[in-house]
């Protein structure tokens, strides 16, 4: 292990521009400091998890893991990084500050690893494969070892799981037993196949008398089992073996997804069932615990709070329903020996690629993994549970013998309960996994899409599932041509520059050589130089040579982390070809804004200019005023902002006053003004105007600036404040209209931290906050897609300029300028 | 369709009715009113025309069948409508309304010239209104039409009319007179300024009022809750569950005993601070100091009669164990209550402990979020220095001083002007990953070193406006260039510098994307980027939320308050405003 001597080398440091004699002093001291250092323990930085009430059980394995090896301490995250932003820590991991372990959703490791940000644990499980408590894959059930791996590679140490079973409600079975067993089914066992569950659906699905759903039977997507679920139980997949295929039109997939479609509209079709589920809550008043759905598909997640919030409620559970064919062992599954499947999820410890701490990230892992770190999990969130008075109810693990474990001595004595937690574990070995391909989480967005689409009848089944193959087929052709693609060595491009910028300065020192300047002259512009030497250095280092640069890895595929490959223009095609809806989106956003917004907020900062510019009392309280809103910083006014704007109108300042008034006058329910995409614009425009006082000190410069010469000759000749308006006031301003038109437009195009804040980091809703520089920060530090970031970067710089200067050429034409000006 | 029409034109001509009536009203009070125009007649005459119209627009507009046939209350129904319709389909019925307006203008205008201009626009409008009709009906989207109304009742519309008509007939007979006019005029600006510093305002109030409320007023039914009340607390010393005190990993924490162990020590629960909530010390116990801890006092009722208590213990299953304070003959009786049993005591004051708590959630290696504010300062100040130093060099340069190749850099310099920071954004990531100041506060203020476009060419302006005679003199008497800029001609451009200044302060206060860039951890971040960090970790808390950001307002807004001269003055500067 290393010696940490970051801390007594500061203090050296120190002691050593203090005094000069001191440096022997220092050097002893800090040699003394550096052997007994060996004591002080090393920090292990962890995200994605942090300790508090509800993480009782990873706080005890902390604090085991902390008395076992005390030249460690353990950090876990609170704030920040430790809510798991990809984006952080994708920068983080590229910018070799890198957290040491990361607890990660597992089915997203293979796309972190493709893009070598996490670092394989091959090497570690080899080299203590022969210790106790080193994880092995025997120790695992297959699905969840098989999620944390790519390539062959291992990446990650499974923790948890979450299989998906069938919920029932027993007392909605007894209830409608008559009806049940009228329709021939068995009121006192849950249905087994697709058709029985639809079935038992009908039969008791409940409705109001205007036709909206009361009770619901059975929702095929409701609690968590997704088109994924039904396709594994046909032996479908979602990508060839080899990972290089899309295969999400696959015959099993279609068939999945129009048993989903039919589940749905035997209980009124999907717009009624999603607006049934609008209407549910949480906790107590959980749909399923107060019988407005009869059965669910759902993860053990869910026992905990059916415990809690539910401690009378009769349910049970059953494997899910399979395709008919499956449990007779017909068709296509005739020689298939496993009757049931389900799928599962859950997350896995990682180590990203450039941990700094690299044994210690190990060892806890290790110790998190081993039998004893699993106990003391389980140990400590028990005993914290039973302080509050509450049951605990253990989270299955990815290891065989925890579950035994738990199952033995953690299991509460509620039948319900056991039965459930029995149920879940019997069922992991029969369960599937997402597919590994770094495509998975494009994969994931397009299977939900495909699957509203298709549930709500807006595209064909198969059309649907299309649409979302082509999008996933186009990232796994673009990664599988990377290796063919030519690799780019970076040094040829910084040393190109670097030569560039020696044959300007050569040349320009040729230039003034030959300029044969006299001494004083030569003097003088030696100090001048000397005095633009910040700016020319800036210039060079931080604008021309980036911009050059830029340009340069416009034409590749470059993610930092694997080498650059030259792509040629594909990059500013893609653009305005298979990207050209989002290209699209993005420009027309800031049309909307540019379009609306600007001319809205330059009227209103105009108006209170004009306001302000009277001469009355107490001027200077009201431009403070009113001039505040601009000056507050942009994240503490878009927080605030997401309050006024909270769409629950006992919440939001907005639409507690539009419950009040729009509400009550037109019967409209308050908008959303942050989850709508119709709205977002307007949300934003609405907190623009609100800054609009940045614009209004500028407006009552010029405002003070006309001559009231003018005025004054005007109102001899007999014209009206308003004729004084349009014929004085305004073309003198024009000057400052027209900066306000160009700096807002050009505002538009780079709007980010407001929408950012907002939205808290989350894309917008249908990408209706999406304006370009957000884009290209989602392109180049989410997905650390450099190349294309880049060529974005290019494109809305060429289209800023172009504004621009339409703006100047235009400008003459309507803008005012004063011929003495 | 034919319906909804017939509402639409209704609508319009109920609200042109009553515009029109009180108009006539208005009129009407200004005719009694002494000092009134010569030729009552033909007032008269013109009021009376008026009030026809109105009368008949009204009747239209209320006797229509489509709008009569919603229920209301008795009282005046205002009917509302609003269009759902595409953006195309708007800038049609715009320029349609444009173009009658325009045409009924031309009808009217007596001159000739005139006329011709008018009915020129009016075909113009006709034009655009014809396009995007053509427009719209390429699109799917159909119009819908939202119907509704304003009730008011008999009284309530009489007090809005009287108050209307006595306003503008006051303002209105005000302005006509010589003695009163100034005063009527800054009477009625200062109601439009309080109405828009309302408005303005509104954000701030909620901003500040919510930061210091209780979280059962965050939410509630019927509209925000705009006075604060706080739970009235008495302190206690729990003889069954004692709060203790201790020092644990260098901080102050308070907690509860949840298990002895056998050894001389315990394990405490922490309360406090409320970034290590729920966490478990194992402390000696003879470090644990008791401390009284604050209790809600309650109104409830026993055996009838009203009492008010403290809640001594909240039993598992929810119940609250009271004890009697008053009134005096009850006290000390002890009995439980379930919660919808008791009401809290709540008086109205401001809850201050959203800002101590929001300070206790920050992660405790920020010391309090004192880090964060430690590394906004040593950022704002760099940057600052950096901004100011390195611009008023460079302008120096540009205005005062002659070289080789001086147009072409300035023309170059002006040039980055406008170049969007976007575009380098992702090649100074690498450069300063190379350099290997990820997660470090350089990458937010070298930068401010290397002057920046907009400030030289600022700078530079004031520098050209001072005298030569200056400059002669100080290279007269043997200074330097570097000399005569720093002593000579540095402290003349002062109020330049301070707007620069301050401009510096703002956006390195203010700045966000560089922190979500370069920073990640706790230590290094400022106070922005900590700020949203924050909104994320406690959505549920906006009185936390609120605290914060007020806190991390204030020092740009007490900048604001004491340096307002050069913020107005930077504007003037900035080249567009003045002249």
């Amino acid at each position: 292990m290393r010696i940490r001597i970051h801390g007594p080398h500061k203090c050296a440091t120190v002691l050593a521009t203090m005094r000069p004699l001191g440096k022997l002093l220092s050097l002893a001291f800090a040699l003394a400091a550096a052997l007994s250092g060996a004591a002080e323990p090393r920090p292990i930085v962890i995200w994605g998890r942090a300790p508090g009430p509800d993480e009782k059980g990873f706080e005890t394995v902390i604090q085991r893991f902390e008395k076992l090896h005390p030249e460690y301490v353990v950090r876990a995250l609170t704030m920040g990084a430790g809510g798991m932003n990809p984006q952080k820590l994708m920068t983080a991991i590229v910018g070799k500050v890198a957290p040491d372990i990361v607890y990660q959703d597992r089915f997203t490791i293979s796309d972190w690893a493709s893009r070598n940000a996490f670092r394989p644990l091959d090497d570690l499980l080899a080299r203590d494969a022969a210790l106790p408590n080193c994880p092995k894959a025997a120790q695992y059930y297959n699905a969840p070892w098989q999620e944390a791996m790519w390539d062959n590679k291992v990446y990650g140490i499974p923790s948890g799981v979450d299989d998906r079973v069938l919920y029932y409600n027993k007392t909605l079975f007894a209830k409608h037993a008559d009806d049940l067993r009228a329709a021939g089914l068995d009121p006192n066992r849950p249905p087994h196949t697709w058709s029985e569950v639809l079935k038992y659906s009908k039969v008791l699905t409940e409705k109001n008398p205007d036709g909206t759903l009361k009770v619901a039977g059975f929702l095929p997507n409701y609690g968590n089992s997704w088109l994924y679920l039904y396709s594994f139980q046909l032996n479908g997949s979602f990508m060839s073996p080899d990972g290089h295929t899309c295969t999400l039109t696959a015959k099993e997939n279609q068939d999945a997804l129009k048993f989903m479609k039919d589940g749905y509209d035997l209980i009124g079709g999907y717009g009624a069932a999603k607006n049934f589920e609008s209407g549910f809550q949480g906790n107590e008043n959980d749909p399923f615990i107060v019988g407005k759905v009869a059965m669910k598909i759902d993860g053990d997640w869910i026992i905990n709070n059916l415990a809690r919030y539910g401690p009378t409620l009769q349910f049970a559970v059953a494997p899910p329903p399979e395709p008919d064919d499956r449990i007779a062992k017909k068709g296509a599954f005739a020689n298939e020996k496993d009757a049931d499947v389900t799928w599962i999820g859950g997350f896995a410890w990682v180590i990203p690629t450039g941990a700094s701490n690299l044994d210690g990230a190990w060892e806890f892992i290790k110790f998190a993994a081993s039998p004893e770190g699993r106990r003391a999990e389980h140990e400590g969130f028990r005993e914290a549970e039973r302080r509050r008075g509450r049951l605990y109810v253990p989270r299955l693990s990815a290891q065989i013998q925890t579950n035994d474990l738990i199952l033995k001595e953690f299991t509460p004595a509620d039948p319900r309960i056991q039965a459930a937690l029995h149920q879940h574990v019997a069922l992991l070995p029969f369960s599937k996994i997402r597919p590994a391909t770094f495509a998975g989480q494009v994969l994931w967005d397009e299977h939900v899409r495909a699957t509203e689409n298709a549930c709500n009848g807006s595209m064909g089944i198969v059309a649907a599932l299309q649409a979302g193959q082509d999008v996933v087929q186009r990232d796994l052709d673009a990664y599988y041509r990377t290796s063919s693609l030519p690799v780019v060595d970076l040094a040829i491009p910084l040393f190109a520059g670097l030569g560039l910028i020696a044959l300007v300065v050569l040349g320009s020192w040729i230039a003034l050589k030959r300029l044969h300047l006299k001494s004083l002259a030569k003097n003088n512009a030696k100090w001048a130089y000397l005095f633009i030497s910040p700016w020319l250095l800036g210039f060079i280092v931080l604008t021309a040579g980036p911009m050059l640069a830029s340009l340069f890895f416009s034409f590749t595929q470059y993610n930092v982390l694997s080498e650059a490959r030259w792509v040629g223009a594909k990059n500013y095609v893609d653009m305005f070809t298979t990207d050209k809806a989002m290209t699209a989106k993005t420009l027309l956003n800031v049309i909307y804004l540019g379009g609306i917004g600007v001319p809205l907020s330059i009227l209103s900062g105009l108006a209170i200019a004009m306001l302000l510019n009277n001469a009355v009392r107490g001027m200077r309280y009201y431009r403070t005023l009113f001039y505040m809103p601009a000056i507050v910083p942009t994240v503490a006014s878009a927080v605030l902002w997401t309050w006024v704007l909270a769409a629950d109108p006992n919440k939001g300042m907005l639409n507690a006053g539009w419950r009040e008034t729009i509400g009550q006058w037109m019967n409209l329910p308050p908008p959303g003004w942050l989850t709508m995409p119709e709205y977002t614009k307007q949300a934003l425009i609405l907190m623009g105007t609100w800054g609009a006082g940045s614009g209004m000190l500028l407006w009552l410069a010029g405002l003070k600036g006309v001559p009231t010469q003018l005025y004054e000759a005007a109102s001899i000749d007999g014209a009206t404040p308003r004729q004084q308006l349009w014929a004085i006031t305004l073309p003198q301003l024009s000057p400052v209209i027209f900066f306000n038109v160009v700096v807002g437009f050009i505002a538009a195009i780079q709007e980010f931290d407001r929408p950012y804040v907002l939205l808290n980091g989350q894309n917008s809703p249908s990408d209706s906050l999406l304006m370009p520089v957000y884009h290209l920060f989602n392109s180049g530090f989410r997905y650390f897609k450099m190349g294309y970031a880049s060529a974005l970067a290019w494109i809305i710089f060429l289209v800023i300029v172009g504004l621009t200067l339409i703006q100047f050429v235009l400008a003459p034409r309507w803008v005012h300028y004063e011929a003495d000006a | 369709m034919s319906e909804n029409l017939l509402y639409v034109l209704g609508t319009i001509s109920n609200w042109i009715g009553w515009v029109l009536g009180v108009w006539v009203l208005i009129r009407l009070v200004l005719l009694v009113m002494p000092g009134s125009p010569s030729n009552r007649a033909a007032a008269l005459g013109g009021i009376a025309a008026a009030a026809f119209v109105a009368a008949i627009a009204l009747t239209i507009g209320t006797k229509l069948p489509a709008l009569d046939a919603a229920s209301h209350p008795p009282g005046v129904r205002l009917p509302l409508v609003w269009l759902v319709m595409p953006f195309a389909a708007w800038i049609a019925a715009v320029a349609i309304a444009m173009t009658l307006l325009r045409a009924a203008q031309a009808l009217t205008q007596l001159t000739g010239e005139v006329r011709r201009a008018k009915s020129i626009s009016a075909l113009i409008w006709a034009a655009v209104a014809i396009l995007f009709a053509v427009f719209y009906r390429g699109g799917s989207e159909k119009i819908e039409v939202l119907k509704g109304g304003i009730n008011l009742s008999w009284g309530t519309a009489a007090a809005i009319l009287f108050l209307i008509v006595a306003g503008g007939a006051g303002t209105r007979y005000a302005a006509n007179r010589a003695g009163s006019r100034g005063w009527s005029k800054a009477i009625l600006t200062h109601v439009m300024l309080i109405a828009g510093s309302v408005i303005f305002g509104l954000p701030f109030a909620f901003l500040l009022i919510t930061s210091f409320k209780e979280d059962r007023d965050m939410s509630s039914p019927n509209g925000i809750v705009w006075v604060p009340k706080v739970q009235q607390t008495v302190l206690y010393m729990d003889p069954k569950d004692p709060l203790m005190q201790s020092e644990f990993k260098g901080r102050t924490v308070e907690g509860a005993i949840v298990k002895e162990n056998g050894d001389g020590t315990v394990e405490l629960e922490i309360t406090r601070p409320a970034s290590m909530r729920g966490l478990s010390a194992e402390l000696p116990k003879s470090s644990l100091k008791e401390i009284p801890k604050p209790i809600p006092l309650v109104t409830g009722q026993l055996n009838g009669r009203p009492i008010q208590g403290k809640v001594v213990e909240e039993l598992l299953d929810g119940q609250r164990r009271v004890v009697v304070t008053r009134p005096a003959e009850l006290a000390g009786q002890v009995h439980l209550y379930k919660p919808a049993e008791v009401e809290p005591v709540r008086e109205v004051g401001l809850r201050w402990q959203n800002y101590t708590e929001a300070l206790e959630y920050l992660p405790p290696e920020t010391a309090n979020g004192l880090v964060y504010l430690k590394n906004t300062l040593i950022i704002v100040l760099l940057s600052v220095i950096g901004t100011v130093l390195s611009s008023s060099v460079v302008a120096y340069a540009f205005a005062r001083m002659k070289f080789p190749g001086q147009n072409v850099l300035f023309a170059l310099l002006l040039g980055t002007m406008m170049l969007p920071g976007a575009v380098t954004l992702l090649p100074k990531f690498l450069l300063f990953r190379s350099l290997g100041w990820i997660d470090t506060l350089y990458p937010l203020w070298v930068p401010a070193f290397f002057a920046s476009a907009f400030n030289v060419f600022l700078l530079r302006q004031f520098f050209k406006n001072i005298p030569a005679e200056l400059e002669d003199a100080a290279r007269i008497d043997g200074c330097n260039p570097a000399r005569t800029f720093w002593s000579v001609m540095l402290p003349l451009v002062k109020p330049a510098l301070a707007v620069i200044a301050i401009w510096g302060f703002m956006n390195a206060w203010n700045n966000f994307m560089d922190p979500l860039i370069y920073i990640s951890s706790p230590e290094k971040m400022p106070l922005s980027y900590a700020l949203q960090l924050f909104q994320g970790d406690r959505q549920g808390e906006p009185g936390l939320l609120m605290a914060f950001a007020t806190m991390s307002m204030v020092p740009v807004l007490l900048l604001f308050f004491f340096a307002q001269r050069y913020f107005v003055e930077g504007v003037t500067l900035s080249g567009l405003g003045g002249r």
